[in-house]
C-alpha cells in the first residue's frame, strides 16, 4: 500500500502556490503528481486587450524575479515586429541590468536553497550580498525590484559615469564574496552529502523533457540562448557557457555560482567596450504594428524565456505567447523524484530536489491512502489512521 | 545548417504536403502543414534532423479554426503549424516522441479546447476545477469584460 502526501500549495517556505502530490512506499517516493493551478492569472489573455506600450507593464509583472528578462523579451518582440534594432548603447545598458539581475536571482536562490537544506548563516550571507546588488539597480534603473529599464525602442536611462565607478566596486566585492562562499560550500561535509548525488537528470532525459537554463547545463548540455540565439548584442561579449557533468543537486549550485562570475566579467566587459550614442529610439507611445508574427527568446535567470506573438495589423497583440523557464522545468521534477531501478528518493531529499520547495506534511492535516491496484482514492483522517494501527498491533500481537 | 538547408531538407522530404514554408528572419522558419502530415513531421524534424529540444507549444485561434504551433530546435526555431477546424479540434499528440510536449499540450488543450489524441494524461493544468465546461478562454468568442483604466483622478 501507497500513501500519498500533499506537499502544499500554501507553505510559508516557498512564495508561490504549488502542490505536490508525493506517493510514498515508506520513505521512497513512488511517484509524483505536480499542480500549478493556483496562480493562472490569464496575462495571455489579458495582453490581447491592451496597446503594446500597456502590455510592457503587464508583462513586467509575470515575474518579480526575472522582470528584466521578461521585459527584455517583450521589448525585443516588438522591436521585431515593427522592424526596429534598438541602438548599440542601449543593446549594452540591457546587457547590464539583465546580468545584474541573474546576479542578484542567483544570490536569492543559492540563499533560498542553503536555507531549505537548513544552513541559515549561509542563507544570511547570500541575501546580504544580494542588497549590494539591489541597491545598483536602483541606483541603475531607478527601481530596485521592477526596474522597468527596458522600454520598446532601447532603455528608459543612460548609465551615469558615478553610478559606474559604484557598479565596479560591487563588482569587485562581489566576486570576491563569491570565491569565498565557493570555498565554504566545498568543504562542508553536511552541503555535500545533501546535494551530491542527488536529483540525477541525464543529458539525455534533460533534453528530451525540455528542461531549460542552469538545470540543463548542470545535467552537462551546453545551451544557453545567449549562446545560440544572440539577442541584445551578445555575439560581441565574451562569455563561458559554464556546465557540469555530475547531473545532480551539486552540479546545479556549482553551475549558478559560476554563472555569477560570468555575469561580473560580462558587466565588466560591457563598461569598457560601452558605445556612445544614443540610449533610445524615439517610438511614439501609441502604434500599429503590421501584420505579421515574432518569436523571441532570451536566457532569463531561471532559463530559456520564449515570447511569441501575432499581429494583425492593429494596435494590441492578436494573440500573446509566453512560455515560463518554470513551466519547461516542473516536469523534470517529476522524472527526478521518482524512484526507478538503481535510484532511490526519498521524502528528505524532496527538499533538495525541489530546490526552493520545503515539504509541508502536516499543513493538510489529513492523509490519502492510494489504492494501487483498483486507483482508488479514500481520505483517511488522523483518528482512522490511530484506529488501524492499534487494531494491525492487536492481531500481530 | 543554415535556415535554407532546413526549409529545403523538409520541402523535398514532404513535398505536397508541406502548405508553405518560410524563413522568419534569422534563425526563424515557419512551416505550415496538414493536421495528418503534423505528427510525421515533428518526428522528422526531432529525429532525424536531430533537433529534438521543444522549447515551446501553444494555439491560436483564427475564428473557424485553431491553429497548433510547435517550437524546435536549439539555435535555429523551427514552428511547425497545423490547423484544426473549431468544431472538430482534435490532433495527434507528441508525448511519444516528446515527452516535453506534456505540461504544453494540458495547457492548449486547457485553455483553447484542442484535443491531443494519444496524450497520456490529457487533464485540467491551469484553470481552476470548479470552472465550467466547454469555455475556452483563449479562444476569441471568450470575452471578458475588462475593467476600464483610470484616468486623471475618475474612477470608472
Amino acid at each position: 500500500m501507497s500513501f500519498e502526501i500533499s506537499i502544499g500549495p500554501q507553505h510559508p517556505i516557498h512564495v508561490e502556490p504549488l502542490m505536490l502530490r508525493l506517493s510514498v512506499e515508506g520513505e521512497l517516493i513512488v511517484d509524483v503528481d505536480v499542480d500549478v493551478s493556483y496562480i493562472h492569472r490569464g496575462i495571455e489573455k489579458a495582453l490581447e486587450a491592451r496597446p503594446y506600450i500597456q502590455g510592457l507593464y503587464l508583462v513586467e509583472r509575470i515575474c518579480g524575479i526575472c522582470n528584466a528578462a521578461h521585459s527584455l523579451c517583450y521589448c525585443l518582440n516588438v522591436e521585431q515586429l515593427l522592424g526596429k534594432e534598438a541602438p548599440p548603447r542601449a543593446k549594452y545598458l540591457r546587457i547590464v541590468v539583465e546580468e545584474l539581475s541573474r546576479i542578484h536571482s542567483h544570490l536569492l536562490w543559492l540563499g533560498h536553497y542553503f536555507h531549505t537544506l537548513g544552513f541559515e548563516t549561509l542563507f544570511m550571507y547570500f541575501w546580504r550580498d544580494r542588497e549590494r546588488i539591489m541597491d545598483m539597480l536602483e541606483l541603475i534603473t531607478g527601481n530596485r525590484v521592477t526596474t522597468s529599464y527596458n522600454t520598446i525602442g532601447g532603455v528608459r536611462r543612460d548609465l551615469t559615469p558615478e553610478a559606474e565607478q559604484r557598479l565596479r566596486r560591487t563588482l569587485d566585492y562581489i566576486e570576491e564574496r563569491m570565491r569565498y562562499y565557493e570555498k565554504v560550500i566545498d568543504s562542508e561535509p553536511t552541503i555535500l552529502a545533501r546535494t551530491q548525488g542527488v536529483g540525477i537528470l541525464k543529458p539525455s532525459d534533460a533534453v528530451r523533457l525540455g528542461v531549460v537554463g542552469p538545470h540543463l547545463r548542470a545535467s552537462g548540455v551546453k545551451h544557453d540562448v545567449r549562446l545560440d540565439d544572440p539577442y541584445s548584442g551578445h555575439d560581441e561579449i565574451p562569455f563561458n557557457v559554464i556546465t557540469w557533468d555530475t547531473c545532480d543537486c551539486y552540479a546545479r549550485v556549482k553551475v549558478r555560482i559560476r554563472e555569477v562570475y560570468e555575469s561580473v566579467n560580462m558587466i565588466r566587459y560591457a563598461l569598457d567596450h560601452m558605445p556612445s550614442g544614443d540610449y533610445r529610439l524615439k517610438i511614439p507611445p501609441f502604434f500599429k504594428a503590421p501584420p505579421g508574427e515574432s518569436l523571441s527568446r532570451v536566457e532569463a535567470p531561471r532559463g530559456e524565456l520564449v515570447h511569441y506573438s501575432i499581429s494583425d495589423g492593429g494596435d494590441r497583440p492578436y494573440r500573446y505567447k509566453v512560455r515560463t523557464p518554470t513551466l519547461a522545468n516542473l516536469l523534470s521534477v517529476v522524472e527526478m523524484l521518482r524512484s526507478r531501478d538503481g535510484y532511490e528518493v526519498y521524502i528528505a531529499d524532496v527538499p533538495a530536489i525541489l530546490g526552493g520547495i520545503d515539504p509541508c506534511i502536516c499543513c493538510s492535516a489529513r492523509v490519502m491512502v492510494t489504492d494501487e491496484a483498483r486507483r482508488r482514492r479514500t481520505i483517511m483522517t488522523l483518528e482512522d489512521v490511530i484506529k488501524i494501527s492499534r487494531e494491525r498491533g492487536a492481531k500481530r500481537r | 545548417m543554415s535556415e535554407e538547408d532546413i526549409l529545403r531538407k523538409i520541402t523535398e522530404k514532404f513535398g505536397e504536403s508541406v502548405l508553405e514554408a518560410r524563413a522568419l528572419g534569422r534563425r526563424r522558419i515557419s512551416i505550415l502543414v496538414p493536421p495528418d502530415a503534423y505528427k510525421n513531421v515533428v518526428k522528422y524534424v526531432a529525429q532525424d534532423l536531430g533537433l529534438e529540444f521543444l522549447s515551446c507549444l501553444s494555439g491560436v485561434d483564427y475564428g473557424d479554426s485553431l491553429e497548433v504551433v510547435a517550437h524546435l530546435g536549439f539555435s535555429t526555431q523551427i514552428l511547425i503549424k497545423t490547423r484544426v477546424p473549431k468544431n472538430n479540434p482534435v490532433i495527434d499528440s507528441i508525448t511519444d516522441i516528446l515527452p516535453a510536449a506534456n505540461l504544453y499540450e494540458r495547457e492548449a488543450h486547457d485553455l483553447l479546447g484542442i484535443i491531443f489524441r494519444g496524450h497520456p494524461n490529457l487533464r485540467r493544468v491551469f484553470l481552476p476545477e470548479d470552472w465550467p465546461k466547454g469555455i475556452y478562454p483563449l479562444r476569441k468568442d471568450y470575452a471578458p469584460e475588462h475593467p476600464k483604466p483610470l484616468r486623471g483622478g475618475e474612477v470608472g
